[in-house]
Parts: C-alpha cells; structure tokens; sequence
C-alpha cells in the first residue's frame, strides 16, 4: 500500500478536492430526510411562504449533490490514472535497471503482466477509494453515532451486530483466499493447455491425440469449476448472512425496546429512527465487505509490485570513471553454474584472446558455448574466477565502458519496432547515414534495405513480421557492427542465411574490422574455419585451442566433428 | 443470421438444459423481491404493536410477540429467497461456462490446420480468457442484478399508481431524461473506453518488445533511451484512461443526483399539493412520505441495470466472438474412409498444384513418386514449397488439384485418424507439452511401457541427457523452461515419433538445430529407424540426405532436379553449387 501512500502528496489537491466533494454528496444525501421534517411541519402549520424557501433549498441542496458527485468523479479518475501512471514509470525504470539474471528471475512475460494488469488493478482500487470507499466510513460513522444518541441504551447491540459481521467476513474471507489461490493456477493451468495446443497443433493432429488433449483438459476446466462454484457459494451464504445479521438485530432491538419502553414510553418514538440508523450500519457494513474483496485482488496486485520494486538488483557496477578498454579477452579459472542447477555450466575456463584475433568457438549442443560468450558482456558473474576485458576484471568495470566495448549479436534476431534506421541507431546512438551504409554492407544488408520504398527510414513492425529470418539476421549483425566495438561476439548469429552471404559477411568483417577482437560461435566448421584460432568446447570445459589443422591432429573432438561435415570426395 | 439473433441462440443453446435452475431462480427471486417489498409493512405493524404493548402490556402482549415473530420470518424468507435464487444462478454459471470453456476447446481440437495457420494465437488465447470470462462475470453479476431490479421497479411502479396516479406521474416525469442522459454517457463511455484500449494496446505492445528483447537492451546499455520513450507513451495512456474513467466513472453520481433531484421535486410538489390539493392534510401527508421512499427505490432499479450494461455488452461481445469459432469449417475426418494399412508399393505426388490463398499458387504441378522403403531427400531454397509438400502429405491442407495416392488410392479417401497412425513427423519447430519427460517421448502412444521410452530416446540419443537430469525420465519440462536446448527439444520430437512406429516418415528439417556431431548421431540412429519405411527429409544440412535414395531439387514451386548425390553431382546444376559452398573439403 505504500506505493499508493507515497505518492499522495503529489496529488493532494485533487485528493482533497475529492473527498471534499465526497462530503457535499454525503452531506446533501443526509440533509435531504431533516428538510422533509421541514416540509412536513410547514404543512401542519400551513405556512405558504417557508415551503417556497425549503422548495428551493431542497432543489439547490440536490443540485449540489449532482455536481459534487461529477467533480468527484472527474478528480478521482485524474488521481487514480495519475497514480498508475507513475507507478508504471517507477515499476518500469525499476526493471530497466534489472541486471539480466533479475529478468530471468521474473521471466519477461510476467513482468509485462505486472506492467499492465496488476497496475491497472492498483488503479481501479484507487479510483474505488475515492469514489466510493470513503462514503463508507462517513456512513458507518454517521449512522452509528446517530443510533446510539437515539436509544442509548442499546448501544451493545450494534457493537455486537458489528462485530457478528465481522466474525463471519474474516472466516470467509480466510476461505476465499485459499479458492482465489487455487482458482489464480487452475487458470494459468488452462490458459497453458489451450496454449501449447495452439502451439503444438500440428504436433496434436499428427499423433491423434485430439482426444486425450481434451480430456486433459476437461478434468482442469471441471477443477476449475467447481472451485468456482465453491467460490460463488460463498458469496451466495455471505451476502444474504449479512442482511440476516443486520435483521435479526433490528428484531431484537424492537424486542428490547419493548420492555425498556415500559418505564420509558417516550422511546416507541425514537424505535423507528433507531431501526433507520441500524439498517444503514447494516449497509455500510455489506459494503465495506465487497469493498474489500475487490480490493483483496488489488492488493495481491500491490504486493506483486512491491516484490519488483524490492528486488535487489544483481551485478552491481562499481561507481569508477569511464575508460577506453582494449579488445583482450581473459577468462581465468572461470567457472559457472546457472541459478538452481547442480551441474556446473562452465568448469575451470582459462584462456587469453588479443586484441584484434579472430576466435572461432565449436562444440556440441549444451558445451556451453553461449554461456561462455554470455560472460563477456556481463550477463551473469561467474561463480569462480574472472572474466577481464581490456585488462580489467569486469566486476570492477564501469558499464558505460564495458557496452562500448562489447557488442553482441544474438542467434534469435530481435528488431525493435521503429525504423531500420532506429535499430541500427541502438548499436550507435548518433550513427549517421554513412555510418548506416557501412554497416548494412558488412552484414550484407545493403541489397535488400535499399529496394525497400524508404530504405533506412522503413519501417520495422513489431515483432518484425515484415521481415525474413534471414534479413533480421543481416539487421541485427549490422547493429552490432555499426559501434565499431573492439570486441565483437556473433552467437550462431548467421544461421538463417545461406552460404554464399555468410562468407561474404565474413569477408567484409575481415576487412573492415580488422582492429576487431571477433567471437564467432558456430555449429558449421566452414564458418570457423579462417579463425586465428578455434576454441573447442565440451561438457563445460575448453578441450581444445588452435588453428584448424593444429586442432585437426590434437583434438579428437574437434576431428569428430570435422569428420561430419566434411565433403565426401567424389 | 443477424448478430442479435445469433447472441441469442448462442445463450440459448447453452442455457436450455438448466431450465429447472432458471425456474427456480426465477421464482426465488419474485419471493425473495416480494418479501422485501412487503418486509416495511410488517415493520410498521411491529412498531404499532410496540405502541399499544406499551399501552397495556397484559392484553397486548401476545399480540407484539406476533408481529415480530412474523417481521422476523419475513426477514428469514427474504435472505433464504435471495440465498437460493444467487446458489442456483452459481450453478447455472458455472456449468454453462464450463460447458463453452469444453466446447471452445473440443472445437479447436477439430478446426482446420488452415484455421490456425491464418490466427493469430494470442487472439484465439483471449477468447478462453477475456471472453469467458466477461461472459461468466455478466451470467453471475448481471443476471441475478438485472432481474431483481426489473421485478423491484415493476413492483413499485404498480405500488405507485394505486396509491396515488398524479404523484406516480410525478415521480415518473424525469425518467426520459435520467434514461437518455444514461444512454448518452453509455455512449460516450464506449467511445473513450476504445480510445483508452488503443492506448493501453499500444503501451503494452511497448513494454512487452522491449522487456522480451533484453537482452539486446542491456548489451547495448539502452535502459535510459527505453526509458525516455517509454514516458510519452505512458503519459499518452494517462490522459486516455483518465478521461474514459471519467466518462465510464460518471454514470453512478450523475443517477444518484438525478434521484436526489428527483426526490426533492416529489417533496417539494407533495407539498404543495399536500396544502393545495383539496386532500386531507393527514391524508397528503402520508402520501409525500410515502413518495419520497418510492421516489428513491423507483431510481435504485435505473441505476443498478444502467451500471450492468457495460458488462453486459462485454459478454455480448464475447459471445460473438466464440460464435465465430464455432461456426468455423472443421477437418473432414473421413469417417467412413478405409483403413490405411501398410504401403505395398509406392507414393505419387502426380501434377500437384497448390496454394494457401488463392492469389499465389506454390506448388505449380509437382511429380514425384517414392518407392516403399526408399528416402526421397527434398532440397531447395526457402519458399521452395520444401514444407509444403509436408502439409499435403499429412492432410494439414489438400491439394488444389492433382493427387497425392498411396498405391494409387487417393489419401483423401483414406480415414483421417488411421491416415495419421501411419504418418509420423518430425516438425522444423518442435513443441515440448507442459508434463514430464517421459509424457513427453509418449505423447502419441501413452501405452508405452518404460522399455519401449528408453529404447526410444536411445535411439535419439537423449537417453543420457535425460538420466543426467535429477528426476531423469520424470523431470517436469513444459515449452518454455530452458532444461533443453533447441537441438535436445528436437531430440525429445523423435524420440516421440519413433515410439510411434510410423509407416511413412516425414522429417521437416528436422536436424538444422542440432550440433553436427549430435546430428551425426541422430543420422544413424534415423537410418535404423528409416530402414524398411518410406519417408521424406526435408533438411538444409547436405549431409544428412547424401544417403538418400532420390533427391529432389525445388525451386519457385517446380521441381528442378532429381537423382541420387551421385547423379546430381554430374549434373552441376543448382545442387551442385549448393553441395560445394556448404561442406568443407579437405585444406
């Protein structure tokens, strides 16, 4: 809740203004039965003139109460939207500022759902308080004073009645929160059903296995239901419970009064007030309850904020002034395991790279190889060892320096939507045209992004769909090539295109890089094969380094997977 | 059919068999509405009876127990009424959403390949999701809300008029105007309401590319400019939430002071003519209080159903949208087809044509034919029709015209399920399902016993990785958690075609995500498996169809080449040149 709370003082006129006109409503709500008092005597006394006054006091007193109730309306939608707003903007610098394990951690799609859904449920229960949760208090209250000043000595039986109500909501609310558990992962149940069977439709239909699909999901739908119903049935009891409380009450109270008005006649006046006050104590009650379930939803909603905001980042840079790094690349004694996984990553990894070398890392599926290139750019901090760049061990690096000096070009090409001049601008910020051309041409991009209608200014769609495999690819090495990094790291990141335009990448990167320190993780020897040296990779360990013919007679791993893609000699 | 008419027979389709549950609802309701109506009465009687018990307790004793007793069971029917009407309205619900959240997805199981290839998921997701929902919320709330304030308002209009015509008018006068002003803010609300999605759409578009790209945000350092851009975007969603919250926000107050307006004018005219009228004065007198509290029920019901609508529509809505898909074209499943038994002598694409719109045809008049036993390997750049060929032998789409026969029988005429018994696959994409491992390897032959999953996944060489893992062949997997890697992910795909024992085998490149040495090993395996079953590789590693008894070069649609390696190699054309700048020749 203190998200919320900390951001009231911004915000105090309108919340003031508000509640303020909160209290107009209430105020001419209640005023209206006194001025039907008023009313009625001027009949009894049949004075003309005071019923013209209160004729138009009543009129003026309910006009108020109309416009209170929009202005409320107005300020208590501008707070609640303001509210979400910046809380989007704190959540959302918040997981800018994540390290990238910390995004993992949450996994991205659940932060997004955290950024849409529980904000807007903080939203809705904001705009709850102001528009209708504070007419609660004011009503209880109210009433509840009124009641007692009215019969004074039945006080205890609202006080019991209050508290019968609130024995009965804590216990279902106690019940309610089990079933909102279970229903919260019946749905994710469901929703991840019907969604690999989207996915994996052709995988269904292949196998025939249509109908076991369904009966899978039946039993969770039926679960889901009757959860459901459990939910409802409670609901059903509670609501009618709360009235009966409030009624049986009201009964005993005219009971009571019977016998007190024995020695007091004068209270058969004040029962029908008193029974009044005690149905509306009775109203604000039922109230306040369902305000609180909906706000009980709001508040898991908070609490999922809170544990954003409370995440402590991972990876902390030091505070050290920027620096040039050179291109070397030192890996010493390095080893790393992924968070909840026993089997170590990467053992016991040492090596030194110069600056401006060529290295060409191989090895099998789960070697390791991108964790390894993972390391460089800081991704993670490996559990043992170091990792040093330009000489200087990353955990003493200043970010700044380090991105400048690191460019990464992932397997699966992500493209931001925008213009293919905004997403080669990521890798430099101030790139100009030139610049742009230079870097289409490496990554062989130039052909296609100038027979586009507006070339660099096209736009990109989200998730790229205007695009192919194979041209994301292009774009996403031009990205990364555009910064002129002193190291470069390609992970399989020419998969999707075909022979010819991977050499000749490899080519125009031999030449116009030629300062580069360059990683090249591949499956295809043929894309290693020019490295200065190559690095094999297995289990985790680093089994061999060399040239290709150096490793063809020193690694038998290396021959082994030489000897699978090597050309049969006709 | 119309929209409406559709809706209608959509709820009615589902509703019909809980007949009984809306009687008794129904009559619930009119109870549980009667004994609240009638409940101020007995309420008065009680406080009277009070009077005279205070009067003369001996004589009027018994009689003030009465009439409370009677208020109390009032009260006792009222709560049991309404307690019933909302169970019996949970029941009905729960069981109707339960029956369109298994018949949306009974559907989907039957709907065409065509269907899903032309939706997106995410949309087809939302109607599981957001629609059922909006429906059930509308079937739980609504229901029960709108006829309680339909019954009350009938209730008190009747009252009204027989205890006083002129004030019954009165009272009714600003109707039109709250019911009109209520239908203009209802308007105005779904105006901004669909602005305010827009934004909202737009922002999460945002925050989701750029949370799910990273990766690529922290190596670049961009967490500031993501930062920058994303404020005019939030700040966008600001202003267009809060002016469709106000609008979606107005609707209570604005009835609330009409009533108020409203109740004023009824005291105010009651009065006078309460002093005017020529009424008695006591008479006149209990009429305006009598007024005053119809005056305030009468608006309640306005309010109450003016604040449902809104929900209501969503499930309106969302009942279209599942309409939709139920009236979508289901797979013809061939029931009465015959029984596919095993291929004797070979498959014949003859003249296939094909396209999945009807503008761009992409196979333009392939043959091929293959023998029982043999491999055909199928070549050729991307948009070649590589993996379309796999679509029409599976029966994922049929052939525009041409024919696809299994010893000269048309696959059409074949059963769809015996059809598909005997195709195995092995996707481009392979899916993992939410279960363990070993759900996994048996997802198309659950009878599988243990011997017949490790020999599987032996054969695919993922046995050792798997018994690594702590939980071995039980370790809990699901599409989106990372303990595999794409190639091992693939692995697990055939193993799971493997333990099914096809009779024809298609591979759709299904090796390009695995390591050479890996897919090495995989290939020896796959030539057991392929040995003595005819089936199509479709790959762009060379090196796993070398073997291959034909090969099939495709270009645009038409094939270009055919032979065995050997053949084509002399040949020097297209396969040639692709052979020699893929493999590394001895240096």
């Amino acid at each position: 809740m203190d998200i919320v709370l900390k951001q009231v003082p911004k915000y105090w006129k309108s919340i003031v203004g508000s509640l303020i006109a909160v209290t107009l409503m209430v105020v001419s709500t209640l005023w209206q039965p006194k001025l039907l008092q008023d009313v009625i005597n001027a009949i009894m006394r049949n004075n003309q003139d005071q019923m013209l006054a209160l004729g138009v006091q009543l009129i003026v007193i309910a006009v108020i109460g109309l416009i209170a109730g929009v202005i409320n309306t107005i300020l208590a939608a501008r707070v609640a939207q303001s509210i979400g707003a910046d809380t989007r903007e704190m959540v959302y610098r918040k997981i800018e500022d994540f390290s990238f394990e910390n995004i993992e951690k949450f996994q991205a799609g659940n932060l997004v759902v955290r950024l849409t859904n529980d904000i807007n449920q903080v939203q809705n229960l904001v705009m709850t308080i102001l528009q209708s949760l504070i007419r609660v208090p004011f009503l209880f209250i109210g009433s509840f004073i009124l009641a007692i000043v009215t019969i004074p000595q039945l006080w205890w039986i609202i006080v019991v009645m209050v508290i019968v109500v609130g024995l009965v909501s804590a216990i279902a609310m106690g019940k309610m929160g089990k079933h909102f558990e279970k229903l919260q992962n019946l749905i994710d149940r469901l929703n991840q059903i019907a969604k690999e069977n989207l996915a994996g439709v052709r995988v269904v239909k292949s196998f025939n296995q249509e109908e076991n699909q369904k009966a899978k999901f039946n039993v969770v739908s039926d679960e889901f239901n009757q959860e459901n119903i459990s939910v409802g049935m409670i609901f059903s009891i509670i609501i009618p419970a709360f009235s009966m409380i409030g009624y049986a009450a009201l009964v005993l109270a005219i009971y009571l009064a019977g016998n007190i008005a024995q020695n007091n006649p004068e209270i058969v006046g004040a029962v029908a007030s008193f029974t009044n006050y005690l149905i509306q104590v009775v109203f604000a009650l039922v109230m306040a309850g369902m305000m609180m379930t909906f706000s009980a939803r709001a508040l898991v909603s908070l609490r999922r904020l809170h544990e954003v905001l409370d995440t402590k980042r991972t990876l902390v840079y030091k505070d050290v002034p920027e620096q040039n790094l050179t291109g070397t690349v030192e890996f010493q004694d390095v080893s790393f395991s992924y968070a909840g996984d026993d089997h170590p990553t990467l053992k016991d990894i040492s090596f030194q790279i110069k600056a401006g070398e060529m290295i060409g890392i191989v090895g099998a599926t789960g070697s390791g190889k991108s964790t390894l290139a993972q390391l460089i750019p800081r991704l993670y901090d490996p559990q043992k060892g170091a990792v040093r760049v330009g000489g200087v061990n990353l955990r003493d690096v200043n970010e700044k320096s380090l991105r400048k000096t690191v460019s990464f070009v992932l397997q699966r090409a992500i493209l931001f939507s925008g213009t293919i001049a905004d997403n080669l601008r990521h890798g430099k910020e101030d790139a100009t045209q030139a610049e742009m051309q230079r870097a289409a041409g490496i990554a062989q991009a130039t052909e296609f992004v100038d027979r586009l209608p507006n070339q660099y200014q096209a736009p990109v769609e989200e998730r790229s769909s205007n695009f192919s495999g194979g041209q994301k690819q292009r774009l996403s090495i031009a990205r990364g090539v555009i910064g002129k990094p002193p190291i470069l790291i390609m992970d399989d990141s020419t998969s999707a295109l075909d022979a010819n335009s991977e050499k000749l990448v490899q080519k125009a990167l031999h030449q116009d890089l030629k300062g580069t320190t360059t990683l090249i993780i591949a499956e295809k020897i043929s894309s290693v094969i020019h490295a200065d040296r190559i690095f094999v990779m297995d289990q985790g360990r680093l089994v061999g380094v060399g040239s290709h013919q150096e490793l063809l007679k020193t690694s038998a791993i290396y021959h082994e997977i030489y000897e699978t893609q090597r050309g049969r000699e006709e | 059919m119309s929209e409406f008419k559709r809706t209608t027979k959509f709820f009615y389709d589902y509703m019909k068999e809980y007949r009984l549950g809306f009687l008794v609802t129904t009559v619930a309701l009119l109870a549980s509405t009667y004994f609240q109506v009638k409940a101020p009465v007995f309420l008065g009687n009680s406080i009277t009876e009070l009077a005279k018990y205070v009067s003369d307790t001996e004589k009027n004793q018994n009689q003030f127990w009465q009439a409370l007793w009677l208020l109390l069971i009032f009260y006792i029917l009222y709560s049991v009424g309404s307690f019933i009407a909302s169970a019996a309205v949970t029941l009905i619900s729960g069981y109707s959403t339960n029956n369109m959240r298994r018949g949306l997805f009974g559907k989907l199981q039957r709907l065409t390949i065509q269907y899903f290839d032309s939706h997106k998921d995410g949309d087809i997701l939302s109607r599981f999701t957001s629609d059922l929902d909006n429906i059930s919320n509308a079937l739980n709330q609504s229901l029960i809300d709108i006829l309680t304030n339909v019954f009350m308002m009938v209730g008190i209009i009747i009252m009204m008029f027989r205890v006083n015509v002129t004030l019954a008018w009165v009272t009714m006068a600003s109707s039109p105007i709250a019911l009109i002003l209520a239908a203009y803010l209802i308007r105005q609300t779904r105006h901004y309401v669909n602005l305010q999605q827009a934004e909202v759409g737009n922002l999460n578009g945002y925050i989701n590319e750029q949370i799910s790209g990273q990766k690529i945000v922290i190596t670049n350092g961009l967490q500031k400019k993501s930062i920058k851009n994303f404020i005019p975007i939030n700040e966008r969603v600001r202003q267009a939430t809060t002016r469709g919250q106000i609008y979606s926000g107005m609707l209570m107050p604005v009835m609330n002071g009409i009533s108020l307006v409203n109740t004023a004018i009824v005291i105010f005219f009651g009065g006078w003519l309460a002093m005017n009228g020529g009424m008695e004065r006591a008479t006149a007198l209990g009429l305006v209080v009598i007024f005053v509290q119809y005056s305030q029920q009468f608006y309640q019901p306005i309010i109450n159903i003016a604040s449902l609508y809104s929900m209501f529509q969503l499930a309106v809505t969302g009942a279209h949208r599942l309409t939709e898909i139920f009236d979508e074209k289901e797979e013809d499943t061939v029931p009465d087809g015959s029984v596919m038994e095993k291929i004797k002598n070979e498959i014949q694409l003859s003249n296939v044509r094909f396209s999945y719109n009807t503008n761009t045809e992409i196979l333009h008049g392939v043959n091929i034919s293959v023998e029982k036993g043999h491999m055909v390997a199928l070549v050729g750049p991307t948009g070649s029709g590589k993996t379309t060929i796999m679509n029409l032998l599976n029966r994922f789409y049929d052939v525009d015209s041409g024919s696809i026969t299994i010893d000269g029988k048309d696959l059409r005429k074949f059963n769809l399920k015996s059809l598909r018994d005997h195709v195995g696959i092995v996707l481009q994409d392979s899916v993992l399902f939410d279960g363990t491992i070993r759900d996994n390897i048996v997802f198309g032959n659950p009878e599988a016993t243990d011997d017949q999953v490790i020999a599987a996944a032996k054969q695919a060489n993922i046995h050792d990785f798997i018994e690594s893992l702590p939980d071995g062949y039980l370790t809990h997997v699901s599409d989106e958690n990372s303990i595999f890697s794409t190639g091992q992910k693939q692995l697990v795909s055939i193993a799971r075609t493997i333990l099914t024992n096809p009779e024809l085998l298609i591979l759709d490149e299904a090796t390009s995500n695995v390591d050479t040495v890996t897919e090495a090993k995989i290939q020896k395996a796959m030539d057991n498996v392929i040995q003595g079953r005819t089936s199509f590789v479709i790959a762009h590693r060379l090196k796993t169809i070398l073997n291959a008894d034909k090969i099939v070069v495709l270009r645009n649609g038409n094939v270009i080449e055919e032979g065995n390696h050997a053949e084509l190699l002399q040949q020097n054309g297209f396969y040639a040149e692709l052979y020699r700048s893929q493999f590394v020749f001895g240096e």
